[in-house]
Parts: structure tokens; C-alpha cells; sequence
């Protein structure tokens, strides 16, 4: 397979601002799926935001089908920051978008998907991306990704909230395509869903290499790779201990209470950064105004 | 990248450099000056409240912080402490990239005002009282923001106009938090200056910091710089009501006037009247009370005319022991007075900002420092200007020097690179021109060279009935 990695990451917190900016609409024409009183939209405004995002890539590669897709198709060697930022313009379309535009970006996902189909060097086995099961092992692990990493590194949601969340995020996977009925609702048939589908799980070669890539990316700022390094550990110490395991990373340390400042420190600082970025106050204030009144009401 | 530019800041506060100095020169149209000097600053109460509301500063309001637990949330994990670390910083052009200076004031920008019943809890907490009750007046809406709190206009019980700086709940526990806790803080000080002592340097950021969380410092500050220049001819600094100033909250004299900007708009005889005065405020305050105010931001001032000028925010003030401020006395006495290099060099070594054994020639060590006195070296009316203030401040950040190997600066001096700096940009910002020379001879304690301009003049008077008063109050004691 493939050519060697890759480009390098600069620009992500550039690109990435930028898209987050265009996602978050300046006059919705209605609260969207989920709105502004959701756990969703706590979830993903929190500080631990970034964490679960690079969890939910190192969960979803290790599905060896959705894995090969991303390998075989996606052009993230040439352009991983357009890659990553394309994702989270996505994400915050689907999430604080309002309905119309939420549902013409899942629908192009949609149009894309179609196109991605082959055959995984690994397994075999026939793969495509439309497929509600792979689909469903991308929310799955998304969902459970927002939990774990505000757990350790966030604002932990109350049990009540937790299952609120994964009931809210449904939607998300429906947009994409997957049968209501198979889409875990709560944690407890989240955690179910995870135990049935683990043996299908197993960390591929494509997954090794992408995310070694991704975890000591090239080309980084000195001080944002020294953020990174952090984003990097606290990632890994959200993981399931078996998602470690087939990484063959070393099993972190518990994460002591002074080290959790300092992840959160760097969390904070990543967070300022890219707050810097032009738009990205504005719309800030856009969801938090929007959050407020929602919150008299 | 944006983040750490933050931590050039690291250079700022820290390392190398070496001591300005002065400037300046002399007037212009000032004769009308003497007239106007003994103008009033305040007027009566009721007017000055209701003018100061005049200038209310844009807040969001509609975003405001309603809890303490609000204020954690958008203030801790670094955030708190990186705004210190940018107003700090925030004046000193090399210092930062265009990116950090923009990430810096867009955080700033970030904090919303605190709610008026977040705002009255503190001042409750504080005061025993609710603000209602404790003032004759109080305004809940603020008409600024500060980097930890905000200022609302108020009435005393006995009819004073007065500001009043409430801090932000919470914030203080937020910040030493975030200091003691300093693994991040330290890598990233060893990205941008990986050759300094970081440990030093944190532990002076920290101190820094830490000062300005309690206001009573700044308050005591304060006080003391009204008190000296009280009834000065162009120079105001408001005074404090003690018994309304605590941990979290000053409370002085409200003071209204042109901000920097508007100054754009001014004539330029009338912007180098107001250059002046900032001048003769920062030398008069070093070597007359050995203090430095450490916060020469633009928005720490609010202009009058005829070069009279209020000058607020004292959270950061470095008091200077003798011994401290005679090698610079000798410094700039060796080099601009009597031209005796190598007693300058010995001055120099004194300080501490040059190793004694420095295998490099005296002629070499005076072309690198040369610069930062280049204004007071020789009479005459010069013009500060940006690019003036810009080669201090690459000299200053200039690693590549021959000198560098051999020079520091001394923790105690560590503060006067910020203000030089921070000075000579904001006279360039003005294109301020005098005969810098000349004053600073005026106030160089080894000169005391007779008044050179208008305010000079109305100045010498003031120190005359001051100096009269002293002697009066020693006799009485």
C-alpha cells in the first residue's frame, strides 16, 4: 500500500478555526437537533473537546473496515490538517447548525460515502462506507469519546446527563444513514454495543502508521507540538485499556491530580490560542448568547 | 506561533538589557501652560459622575459573568494567568509576535463584565455592606474593564466622585492555582528562552503576578504617588479612600479626560505638552521617590490639555532601595555627564548587568549601550519616534551581540526594561518632541539644572512650596 506520510501539520489551528467559524451559523433559522439547552452542546464546547476528538480517531481507526476506507480513499497524507478540519467544520455543522444545514452536509457525507467501497488487504473483506455497521462503529466510538475525555480531563457529566448525551447523539448517526433501532441510546447499550463489536477490532498496519502520524504530527510549532505532547498523552490515557493494548503503546500511568492541571493547563492554552483566531470570539459568543436564553427560557 | 509569543514575554520579563533612559526637551507653545496650571482636575462631584459615564467602555454585558463559578470557567486553566502574562507584556513591541499580541487581546476581549450582582456580592463581601448602602451613589452598570475586574462609577457618603475597581470573585484562588502548578508554564519558558534561568523567571512572573492579585498593594502605591505629587502644575494621580479599599476592591478619586486615542486628534504642541509630562513623571518618580509604576499601558491615562495628565492603575510598582538605584544614577551620571567610559563600565559591572571580567573592549560595551541614552546625550529639541522606540526594543531582544554572553539583567532591575521600553514607544506613538536633555538635567539629582520649559518652570515652583512643606512638617515633628 501506500505512500509514505506525509504532509506536514501546519496551519491546523489556522484551518481548523477557520472552519469552525464558517460551521457556527450567525442566524440559524432554528435551533437545529439538538439546541442550545442540549448535553451536546456542553459537550462540545467543553475544554476536553480536543482530547475526544483525537480519542474518537484513535477509537474509530481500529475498526480494520472504516480503516481501510480512510486508507484507501481520504487524501489525509497530502493534506492532514484539511482532513482533520474538514471533520470538525462537520461535527460543529451537525451540532450547532440549524436543521436544514445540518442535513445538506450529512446528505454530501452521504454522496461521498457512496463512492467509498473496496476491498481491506487486511481482513479480505469487502468493505463500504455507507454500511450503517461501520457507520455506527464511527458514532459509537465518537459518542463514547465526548464521555471518556471529560471524565478525566473536563466537566464530567452526571450519570443522568451521560445517557441524555448518547440519546441526544443519535440523531447524528441517523443523519448518516444508520437505523434508529441499532443506534445505542443510553451508556448502558453503548458500553453493550462496545463488548459485541470488540472482536472485530484490531489495530491494522494503516492504523498503526496513521496514528503514529497523528499523535507526534511534523511540522508542528516548537510550542504547539509542546501542547500537543499533552493533548497526545491525555488522549491515550482516555482510551480502553484493550485500545492500548493493540496499539502496543505503553499502558500510561493513572493520571495523577497534578497532571490533570497541567493537561487541563495545556488544554487552557490551546484553547487561547486558538480563540486568537479570527471569527472564533464571535462565534463563541454566538453559541453563548444563544445558550443563555435558551437557559431562561 | 501564537502560543508562546505569549512566553517571549519570557524574554521581556527576564533577560538581558540594559537600562534606558531618557529623553526629552523641551516646549513649545506653552506659556499659556503656567495660566492653566493651576487648573482644577475635578470638578464638582454630580458633574464628574455623570461625565465619566460619558466614556463607558463597550462591555458585553448581555455575556456577563453571573457566578464565581463562571468566573473559574472562563479565567482558570491559564487563561487568567496568560492575560497577566499579555499586560505585561502587551507594550513592548519586539516582545511579541502579531499573532501572540492578537491571541493576548482577543482573550482579554473574551471576559465578559462581571453581572451587577456579581459585582455587588464582592463589593458586600468586602464592605460589610451592599453597595447601595456603603455609597451615596452607585452605578451597577461598570463603565470599564480591567485585566481582573472591572470599575464603576460611585458617590461616597460624604460626596467624593470616586471609581471603585472591583475584582473579579474567585480569580485570585484561580491564578495562584494556576501558578503553583507550573510543569506547563516551565516547558513552554524553555521554548522561547531556552537560554535563560526559567526557574528565575517564573518565580518573578509569579511574584509579579501574585502582587497585583491584592489590591491593597496598588492602593498603598497609589496613595503614595498622589500624595507626592499632589498640587503639581500637570501631573495627577487620583487619590485613594482608604476606608473603601480592601483585597478586592480600590476606591479613588474619579477622574475624566481624553483617552490616548483622542490624542490623535490633538494638535502636536499639545501632544508634546502631554509627552512631556509622562516623561517628568516617570524620572521624577524614579529618582525622586525611587518608584517606578510598571504599567505604562496607553489606557492608564487620561489627557487634559496643557500637558496636564491623570495617571491611574498602580498595580505595579517596583520600589527601589539606594543601593539599587545609585549604579544607575552613576550609569547614566559617567556616560551622558561627565563622558568617563570606564567609571560607566565599573557602574555597569556594580549593577550587575556586565560580568567584571568581560573580554571585550570599553568602546565596544558603550556603542552597544549608547543607544538607549541616545536622547539625552546631547541638547537640543529631538523627536521621539516609533522607529526610534523599535531599535531599543530589538537592541534589547538582540541575542545575537557580542555583548550578550557577558550581560544580564539583575532581577531587580528586571522591571525597568518594561517601562523604558513601554515609555519610549508611547512618546514615538506621539512623535513627542523636547529638548529630553535639558529636562532630564532638571531632575537628575546630580544636575538639578534649572527649569527649561514652561512646565519646567510651574514645576520648580511646586517642589518649592513641597520642599517648604516638608521642612515646615519636620519642624513641627
Amino acid at each position: 500500500m501506500t505512500a509514505e506520510p506525509s504532509a506536514a501539520m501546519s496551519g491546523l489551528v489556522e484551518r481548523s478555526a477557520a472552519a469552525y467559524v464558517a460551521a457556527v451559523p450567525d442566524h440559524p433559522r432554528d435551533d437545529g437537533f439538538f439546541g442550545p439547552a442540549s448535553v451536546t452542546w456542553r459537550v462540545a464546547s467543553d475544554l476536553s473537546a480536543p482530547v475526544a476528538g483525537l480519542r474518537s480517531l484513535l477509537m474509530q481507526a481500529l475498526h480494520p473496515l472504516a480503516m481501510a476506507g480512510v486508507d484507501q480513499h481520504s487524501d489525509w497524507r497530502r493534506d492532514p490538517v484539511g482532513r482533520l478540519a474538514a471533520t470538525s467544520a462537520y461535527e460543529a455543522i451537525v451540532t450547532f447548525g440549524d436543521r436544514a444545514s445540518a442535513t445538506a452536509v450529512a446528505e454530501r457525507v452521504r454522496a461521498i460515502h457512496t463512492r467509498v467501497q473496496g476491498v481491506d488487504t487486511v481482513t479480505g473483506l469487502p468493505y463500504a462506507a455507507g454500511d450503517p455497521a461501520l457507520l455506527l462503529w464511527v458514532h459509537a466510538a465518537l459518542v463514547d469519546s465526548g464521555l471518556a475525555a471529560g471524565r478525566l480531563f473536563g466537566t464530567p457529566l452526571t450519570g443522568a446527563d451521560a445517557d441524555t448525551y448518547v440519546r441526544e447523539m443519535t440523531i447524528a448517526a441517523e443523519l448518516l444513514g444508520v437505523p434508529h433501532e441499532i443506534i445505542p441510546a443510553s451508556v448502558a447499550e453503548l458500553d453493550r454495543y462496545f463488548t459485541e463489536v470488540r472482536p472485530e477490532l484490531r489495530c491494522t498496519p494503516a492504523a498503526a502508521e496513521s496514528m503514529s502520524y497523528l499523535l507526534d504530527p511534523p511540522g508542528l510549532d516548537s510550542d504547539l507540538a509542546e501542547l500537543w505532547q499533552d493533548i497526545r498523552d491525555a488522549s491515550i490515557a482516555t482510551l480502553p485499556e484493550w485500545a492500548v493494548g493493540e496499539y502496543g503503546y505503553q499502558l500510561p500511568a493513572p493520571v495523577t491530580a497534578e497532571r490533570r492541571n497541567e493537561i487541563r493547563q495545556a488544554l487552557g492554552v490551546l484553547d487561547a490560542v486558538f480563540l486568537g483566531e479570527p471569527g472564533v470570539l464571535e462565534a463563541r459568543q454566538r453559541i453563548a448568547l444563544r445558550a443563555r436564553s435558551a437557559g431562561k427560557a | 506561533m501564537a502560543v508562546l509569543g505569549v512566553v517571549s514575554i519570557a524574554g521581556l520579563v527576564e533577560t538581558r538589557r540594559r537600562v534606558g533612559r531618557l529623553r526629552v526637551e523641551r516646549g513649545m507653545a506653552a506659556l499659556r501652560l503656567a495660566a492653566r496650571g493651576g487648573a482644577r482636575y475635578a470638578s464638582n462631584a454630580p458633574k464628574l459622575f455623570a461625565t465619566a459615564g460619558e466614556h463607558r467602555q463597550q462591555l458585553r454585558n448581555d455575556l456577563a459573568l453571573q457566578t464565581a463559578e463562571d468566573v473559574a470557567t472562563t479565567l482558570g486553566t491559564m487563561k487568567g494567568v496568560l492575560m497577566k502574562l499579555g499586560q505585561m507584556a502587551s507594550y513592548v513591541d519586539a516582545g511579541l509576535t502579531p499573532a501572540a499580541r492578537r491571541t493576548l487581546s482577543r482573550l482579554q476581549d473574551s471576559v465578559p463584565p462581571m453581572s451587577p450582582e456579581l459585582a455587588a456580592r464582592v463589593v458586600t463581601e468586602e464592605l460589610g455592606l451592599p453597595p447601595e448602602q456603603a455609597f451615596a451613589t452607585w452605578d451597577p452598570v461598570p463603565i470599564a474593564a480591567a485585566s481582573i475586574g472591572q470599575v464603576h462609577r460611585a458617590i461616597t457618603l460624604d460626596g467624593r466622585a470616586v471609581a471603585v475597581k472591583v475584582q473579579y470573585p474567585g480569580i485570585a484562588e484561580t491564578i495562584e492555582a494556576d501558578l503553583s502548578n507550573v510543569g506547563l508554564l516551565r516547558r513552554m519558558l524553555k521554548i522561547t528562552a531556552p537560554s535563560q534561568d526559567v526557574d528565575a523567571l517564573l518565580a518573578e512572573l509569579r511574584e509579579r503576578i501574585t502582587e497585583e492579585l491584592d489590591y491593597r498593594a496598588e492602593a498603598r502605591n497609589q496613595q503614595l504617588f498622589a500624595r507626592y505629587y499632589e498640587g503639581h502644575p500637570t501631573i495627577h494621580v487620583p487619590g485613594i479612600v482608604e476606608e473603601l479599599s480592601t483585597r478586592r476592591l480600590v476606591t479613588s478619586d474619579l477622574a475624566d479626560g481624553a483617552r490616548f486615542a483622542e490624542l490623535a486628534g490633538w494638535s502636536q504642541a499639545e501632544r508634546d505638552l502631554a509627552g512631556e509630562t509622562i516623561y517628568r513623571f516617570v524620572f521624577r518618580s524614579l529618582y525622586e521617590m525611587h518608584a517606578f509604576n510598571g504599567d505604562p499601558h496607553p489606557g492608564n491615562y487620561l489627557f487634559h490639555g496643557g500637558g496636564r495628565v491623570t495617571f491611574l492603575d498602580f498595580g505595579l510598582v517596583k520600589h527601589f532601595t539606594d543601593d539599587e538605584l545609585r549604579p544607575l544614577v552613576e550609569m547614566v551620571k559617567h556616560l551622558c555627564v561627565e563622558n568617563d567610559p570606564s567609571a560607566f563600565r565599573a557602574a555597569m559591572v556594580e549593577a550587575g548587568f556586565l560580568m567584571p571580567d568581560t573580554p571585550l573592549p570599553t568602546e565596544e560595551i558603550i556603542e552597544h549601550m549608547a543607544l538607549f541614552y541616545d536622547t539625552v546625550r546631547e541638547r537640543g529639541p529631538r523627536t521621539m519616534t516609533g522607529e526610534y522606540a523599535s531599535a531599543v526594543s530589538r537592541r534589547f531582544f538582540d541575542f545575537r551581540s557580542p555583548l550578550t554572553p557577558y550581560a544580564a539583567i539583575p532581577r531587580s532591575y528586571v522591571i525597568l526594561q518594561r517601562i523604558n521600553l513601554g515609555l519610549f514607544a508611547l512618546l514615538g506613538e506621539l512623535s513627542a518632541t523636547a529638548d529630553w536633555r535639558c529636562i532630564a538635567e532638571e531632575i537628575w539629582p546630580f544636575v538639578r539644572g534649572p527649569a527649561c520649559t514652561p512646565i519646567g518652570a510651574a514645576e520648580t515652583t511646586w517642589l518649592a512650596g513641597r520642599r517648604g512643606a516638608e521642612h515646615a512638617g519636620q519642624a513641627v515633628r
